[in-house]
């Protein structure tokens, strides 16, 4: 139905003020850096700006996706290749077979949700707000 | 439908899409023969099923680019289209130029096609991807340049929007580069440089331009969110692609006799290729996100996001895969190419163009959007084509990493054949996803006749 974002976005200013705002896309932001240009660096970015935020907030809602995006995104990319180099071995063709294929298609999972947070950050959001417009 | 001229699109449409079945057909031949190398010889020999393969592809493309821009055009340039039967006079000329060269293909040998077709007096034929006989060249520029003339004099004397001003911009630069297949030096290196101002500068070129320009106007209509923002997104997304893939260019030139500098700049401007897809796809979830309203057609906006993340899956990151100069240096030419190739083209062109008809189709027919059955079966082949052309690209993907190791890696390398035989595995599920893919589609051309509750009629 028309008009239901513009009121949605109303109330959305009356909870919210610039800053958390402001944070919340930072840390979403920080977050897919953190998986694709900085790694480490968007982690640590994440890590400093957790204290800064509020704890009801959106801003601490996205800055604790974050950090628990790329957590996982590091057990199961790093510790899961990891795993399978130990296990097929290193001069191994098909070890390799598996990581690079795995490591991509994951990786990429992870870019893309990573995105989506980003979106959600930007307009205020949680990441399950409801998804239909009214 | 706004404009009586769009209808034109619907006849474009339909030949896209039987030109796709038949692609996939000999997809799946072609599958075939690469676990069963006999399959189908002497009729349909491997390099002929190819050709016809990768040439229905690009021909079904451009119909359906150019159906996209029969139905956008009028609508934005908010004038009837300059001329509906020039529109129509050429889709039949394209069908029949096109239906007698993959006939002619199919039927006799290729030198033999090249004599009857006189292509001696300018030799272009034999190379990947441009097999099609001089002739057959001289008329999609025929094709292309009244197309051109058609949509460029409805933009110049309607209203001018962002989007057709870059999809005009695309649409010229696809006749422009396509005029260097004309050209056929006899250097071997030399040629090359020219065969790929063809095929790189279109798909990674000017053919992101044209999808951009589709998406954005698809993603208007059904999100209801401000022209100006989408604009804004649309002149970085193409200010990108232009930056990125124009000097890109140089990640083909790896490893064919040109010099090492190719190395440096096709690595470096390659390498941030991904992020004009990266971008559509932030564009495509953002402007979705902030949707003013809940579009009746569900399957058009599941099209619209999975182009976006499907091309930033196959053109972005497949590419990104193997594109720097050290990378390449094993993987050239590779089942990983193939691999990249099939996702890109999937990702980028083939589901913009079923985007464009998803969201226009209904229109034609109508209706706002499809019946409700029949959106669930179009969200079905979405599904079973998508996830299906993932798991090509996995196994292909599979198949280079075996092929690179075995074949160039190793300390005690393979030749090319034996290394083919140990790739079989791959191969056979390759086969078995490619089949997966034509159910898909069946169930794709299927939806557009399940009858069912009709939502909201125009």
């Amino acid at each position: 139905m028309e008009g239901g974002f513009f009121y949605r976005q109303k109330n959305l200013m009356r909870s919210t003020n610039k800053i958390p705002l402001q944070r919340a896309s930072n840390a979403a932001l920080a977050s897919l850096l953190n998986l694709t240009l900085l790694p480490v660096l968007g982690f640590a970015y994440l890590i400093f700006t957790f204290k800064k935020t509020d704890p009801d907030g959106i801003d601490r809602y996205h800055t604790i996706l974050g950090i628990k995006i790329n957590i996982i995104a590091a057990t199961v990319l790093l510790v899961v290749s990891g795993l399978m180099i130990f296990f097929g071995g290193f001069d191994s063709p098909w070890t390799w077979v598996y990581v690079i294929s795995y490591f991509t298609i994951v990786h990429t999972v992870f870019i893309v949700f990573a995105i989506w947070a980003l979106v959600r950050a930007w307009s205020g959001e949680k990441l399950r707000s409801s998804f239909t417009k009214t | 439908m706004k404009y009586e001229s769009q209808g034109v699109a619907k006849l474009y449409f339909i030949a896209a899409i039987g030109l796709f079945v038949g692609q996939i057909l000999f997809g799946v031949i072609m599958g075939v023969q690469y676990i069963s190398g006999d399959f189908l010889f002497p009729e349909i020999p491997f390099n002929v099923a190819r050709m016809v393969h990768t040439n229905l592809l690009i021909v079904w493309l451009l119909f359906g680019f150019m159906g996209s821009a029969y139905y956008l055009v009028p609508e934005e340039s908010e004038r009837e289209l300059f001329s509906p039967f020039l529109a129509k006079l050429m889709f039949w000329v394209f069908l029949v130029a096109g239906a007698l060269t993959i006939l002619g293909y199919l039927l006799v040998p290729y030198a033999t096609l090249a004599e009857i077709t006189m292509n001696d007096l300018l030799p272009t034929m034999g190379r990947e991807f441009l097999e099609q006989p001089t002739i057959t060249k001289i008329g999609i520029v025929i094709v292309a340049l009244s197309f051109l003339f058609n949509i460029g004099m409805t933009i110049l004397t309607g209203r001018k929007t962002v989007i057709t001003l870059v999809l005009l911009t695309g649409l010229a630069g696809l006749a422009v580069f396509f005029l260097f297949s004309f050209y056929n030096p006899d250097n071997l290196i030399l040629d090359k440089y020219f065969w790929w101002f063809v095929v790189h500068l279109w798909v990674e070129g000017v053919w992101e331009l044209i999808m951009a320009s589709l998406l954005a106007y698809v993603l208007i209509k059904v999100t209801g969110v401000d022209r100006e923002v989408i604009e804004k997104w649309l002149y970085i997304i193409i200010a990108m692609a232009l930056i990125s893939g124009l000097v890109g260019t140089g990640h083909h030139f790896f490893w064919i006799g040109t010099p090492d500098y190719w190395q440096w700049l096709g690595s470096i401007f390659s390498a941030l290729e991904p992020i004009p897809f990266f971008m559509m796809t932030l564009f495509a979830f953002n402007v979705v996100n902030k949707r003013r309203r809940d579009h009746p057609n569900k399957a058009a906006v599941l099209w619209a996001l999975g182009t976006a993340v499907m091309a930033f899956l196959g053109a972005g990151v497949w590419g990104f895969l193997h594109t720097l100069a050290p990378v390449n240096y094993y993987t050239h030419g590779t089942q990983i190419t193939a691999a990249h190739g099939h996702m890109a083209f999937y990702g980028a062109y083939v589901m913009v163009v079923l985007t464009m008809i998803s969201y226009s189709m209904p229109i034609m027919r109508g209706h706002k959007a499809s019946n409700e059955r029949a959106q669930v079966f179009e969200m079905w082949s979405f599904w079973l084509m998508t996830v299906s052309m993932v798991f090509i690209t996995l196994f292909l993907t599979g198949a280079g990493i075996l092929q690179v190791y075995l074949q160039r890696y190793s300390e005690a390398p393979l030749g090319f054949m034996v290394t083919q035989d140990k790739l079989a595995i791959f191969y056979i599920m390759r086969e078995v996803a490619g089949l997966v893919f034509l159910a898909g589609l069946i169930v794709y051309i299927l939806s557009f006749f399940v009858k069912g509750k009709e939502v909201e009629v125009i």
